[in-house]
């Protein structure tokens, strides 16, 4: 019975993964015949490519502001969505509206809201005289990442509100009125009860924000294309140009190697990091 | 090619001139008519020509530097035309990249399998971007793919170093229909493996109606382009709409300041090769002169406010609205203003940007958009098919149907553009001394290419030039390492 199951999982992805590790080790053009270089690409990678190295860090900046952004916008709005009025599911379904939008279309409207000339952002900025906070936020190296990285959060956190109101939704009512009982504040509410108990759900949504994060290719793609100089790439971005503009698939397989163990360590220590926090073994 | 009436010192340099204007398009109807000149009378605007069918007639400046008529034969070896050929039953794809032309070949698709019972082509188009990433990946192992188009140059070479290029030298359409020099993006040791069909100007298009009103003259030199744009700028209008958030479109620019930097084609070749293939770096003074220029532009007022965000969706729209005077791309941006204003109709025109105050080399530059090639691992049946298509698309009313619908220019002969306006009035510079686009010349495109017209954009946005320049030759000296 798992049979078919099993063919269809090692074709689409087995095959493909492993495929990927073999060329990781060879130089290849995509036409010719592939040359095995060793552990050449990882080599090369680790010691002569600044922009590798540059772009690595892009990465872990756009991951750390979508993460620690995303994460307490979505713990906060759930927080005020968690009751089943039909104010807060009229409203849960506004945030997760942007979900379900195709990301090269958020991609293009955020463009458009970022345009430095007729942008409404910096129309709005201008019209309450902040004239200073009217930036070219696209075509400056300086803001085109976080530029990106906020359209990121708006793109995805109404989808991280309902992984928490889930999560929150199971917290048991008792705790709130004892604690209510006893005199606590909302705040204190919040941190002796909510958060603690919503930390198996930041878990899940810390690590599937991470991994968003690290194959965001549409939406900076779609934006920037990576630049101005590079200063927006990703690792995604840097492995299809790598691939499919300089023809380096050898060198492209190595680049996603590193990206998976990228992601695989960040992802370990995140969950060592929470289960610390709730005391899971 | 043979002009009469002028000394052979001369028909040696006119042959140069026609070699080039006349390669890529067959047929120009009197632009004079367009602009209101009675042809006949003496010439007196450069570049203006005239012709039917396979001779034509060109204002062209003479050794002794008046203006004067000269009589050219088109680029065809052969003068009379064939009709196309007869296809077998059968489906094939055609993969492109022209969603834009997407209604146009549906309709010459259309008159073919009506003309073919029992043929049926299916586009398959991706975007321009996607298609230079995967369009090998997808038509190596896909043998429907009978009909295909590639750019010249890095693509063109890697479908050929594939095996994917049938040689189709010996149909007659080949040597009867298309103009014989515009084959040579497509022709490797003496063979023909595709058809270079849609020609293209990379040089920017203005607005006539506003320099008229201004009472502006079309700068024609260095000097004269940056004293324009301080004019334009304090008159509120953008001089140039210049799209340097699109690489694509910003990267166009890149091939006018190429083309008058190095005594000759050959040292121009030669330096380009070199920083391809890192022998040379972008510190090096010949294009360091180049970034100079660009940041000249800017600081002469030429380029739009915060220019390193401004896209290809609002450059057009300036450029069409009337707040800009200068589109900087090429004749395949006219249908997308034209689309956006339709009152542009008629008033664009195109100018080459020349960036010397000397005499220039080359006055303006053309391209062949893409090339179409059968695919020689299809079967037998299906590249007959695809050979038939191309040999249709070869006959002149269908070549023609293509350029109006799509306002472009062909490179098959006896085709008549009095049907475009836009396509008349831009015929005018192709009577000067063109050069094939040089950024092309740039092979490794992702390497090399991408970062330097990146490196470029940012230095014409204000980037230090020193710096950027030094920055990027590290880039792209440890990509090619890798």
């Amino acid at each position: 019975m798992a049979f078919p199951a099993f063919a269809l999982y090692s074709f689409l992805y087995l095959y493909p993964s492993f495929s990927n590790i073999y060329y990781s080790f060879q130089r290849w053009d995509g036409v010719t015949k592939p040359e095995f270089v060793g552990l050449h690409n990882f080599t090369y990678l680790a010691s002569n490519d600044d922009l590798f190295m540059k772009v690595l860090g892009n990465n872990f900046r756009f991951s750390f502001i979508v993460v620690i952004f995303q994460t307490l916008l979505a713990l906060l709005f759930a927080t005020f969505l968690l009751k089943n009025t039909k104010t807060t599911v009229a409203l849960r379904i506004v945030f997760f509206f942007p979900t379900i939008l195709s990301s090269v279309s958020v991609g293009l409207i955020w463009t458009f809201l970022y345009d430095p000339n007729f942008g409404f952002i910096n129309a709005m900025f201008k019209a309450v005289g902040l004239d200073g906070l009217a930036l070219n936020w696209l075509g400056d190296g300086k803001y085109s990442l976080y530029a990106i990285a906020l359209t990121q959060i708006w793109f995805h956190t109404g989808q991280m509100v309902v992984i928490y109101v889930a999560g929150l939704q199971q917290i048991p009512q008792e705790l709130y009125e004892a604690a209510e009982v006893d005199g606590a504040s909302r705040w204190q509410q919040f941190k002796s009860i909510t958060w603690p108990m919503a930390l198996p759900t930041t878990a899940v949504v810390v690590a599937y924000t991470t991994i968003q994060t690290f194959r965001a290719f549409d939406l900076v793609y779609s934006m920037t294309q990576g630049g101005p100089l590079n200063s927006s790439d990703v690792l995604v971005t840097l492995i299809y140009n790598t691939a499919f503009s300089s023809y380096k698939w050898g060198y492209a397989s190595a680049q996603s190697i590193i990206l998976v163990f990228v992601v695989l360590l960040l992802t370990y220590l995140q969950r060592r990091t929470l289960r610390i926090n709730t005391g899971e073994k | 090619m043979k002009a009469k009436g002028i000394t052979p010192f001369s028909a040696r340099r006119f042959g140069a001139v026609v070699a080039v204007a006349f390669a890529l398009v067959a047929t120009t109807l009197p632009s004079a008519t367009a602009s209101g000149e009675v042809f006949g009378k003496a010439c007196s605007t450069e570049g203006i020509s005239t012709g039917q069918s396979t001779t034509s007639l060109i204002c062209t400046m003479g050794s002794n530097g008046k203006l004067t008529w000269t009589r050219v034969r088109l680029g065809s070896s052969s003068a009379k035309p064939v009709a196309a050929l007869k296809a077998q039953p059968g489906t094939i794809e055609f993969h492109h990249w022209r969603p834009e032309d997407k209604v146009v070949l549906q309709s010459i698709i259309d008159k073919f399998e009506a003309l073919n019972p029992g043929v049926h082509i299916n586009q398959v188009i991706m975007n321009s971007v996607d298609y230079t990433n995967l369009a090998y990946a997808k038509i190596s192992v896909n043998k429907k793919a009978a009909l295909f188009v590639t750019s010249r140059g890095g693509q063109f070479d890697q479908f050929m170093a594939g095996g994917l290029m049938k040689d189709i030298s010996s149909n007659r359409y080949i040597s009867q229909n298309v103009i014989s020099s515009a084959l040579t993006p497509a022709t490797v040791a003496g063979r023909v493996y595709g058809v270079p069909y849609q020609s293209l100007f990379n040089n920017p298009l203005y607005n006539s109606e506003m320099f008229a009103k201004n009472g502006w003259t079309v700068p024609t030199t260095w000097s004269q382009t940056l004293a324009f744009c301080k004019t334009a700028k304090a008159k509120g209008i953008i001089p140039f709409a210049w799209p340097a958030a699109t690489r694509g479109n910003a990267g166009q620019i890149m091939n006018s300041f190429l083309m008058n930097s190095a005594p000759d084609l050959a040292t121009l070749t030669s330096r380009i090769a070199a920083i391809d293939t890192g022998k040379a770096d972008l510190t090096s003074d010949w294009f360091v002169e180049i970034a100079k220029k660009y940041k000249a532009m800017n600081d002469a007022g030429c380029f739009p406010d915060n220019v390193t965000g401004y896209n290809d969706t609002v450059a057009p729209a300036d450029f069409a609205s009337g707040k800009a005077a200068i589109y900087p791309t090429g004749t395949f941006g006219m249908s997308t203003v034209t689309k956006l204003n339709p009152s542009m109709v008629g008033k664009m025109k195109m100018m080459g940007l020349i960036t010397v105050d000397t005499k220039p080399l080359y006055q303006g530059i053309t391209n062949n958009t893409f090339i179409l090639s059968v695919n020689a691992k299809s079967t037998t049946r299906d590249q007959s098919i695809a050979n038939a298509f191309l040999s249709f698309l070869a006959t002149a009313p269908i070549a023609q149907e293509y350029a109006v619908g799509t306002s472009q220019h062909v490179s098959i002969i006896n085709v008549d553009y009095a049907a475009n306006i836009d396509l008349l009035n831009t015929s005018d510079i192709m009577g000067k001394k063109l050069l094939l686009a040089p950024r092309f010349l740039f092979v490794n495109v992702g390497t090399v290419r991408n970062p330097l017209e990146d490196a470029l954009i940012a230095i014409g946005g204000g980037a230090d030039i020193t710096k950027t320049l030094a920055d990027t030759s590290k880039t792209i000296k440890q990509s090619l390492g890798a």
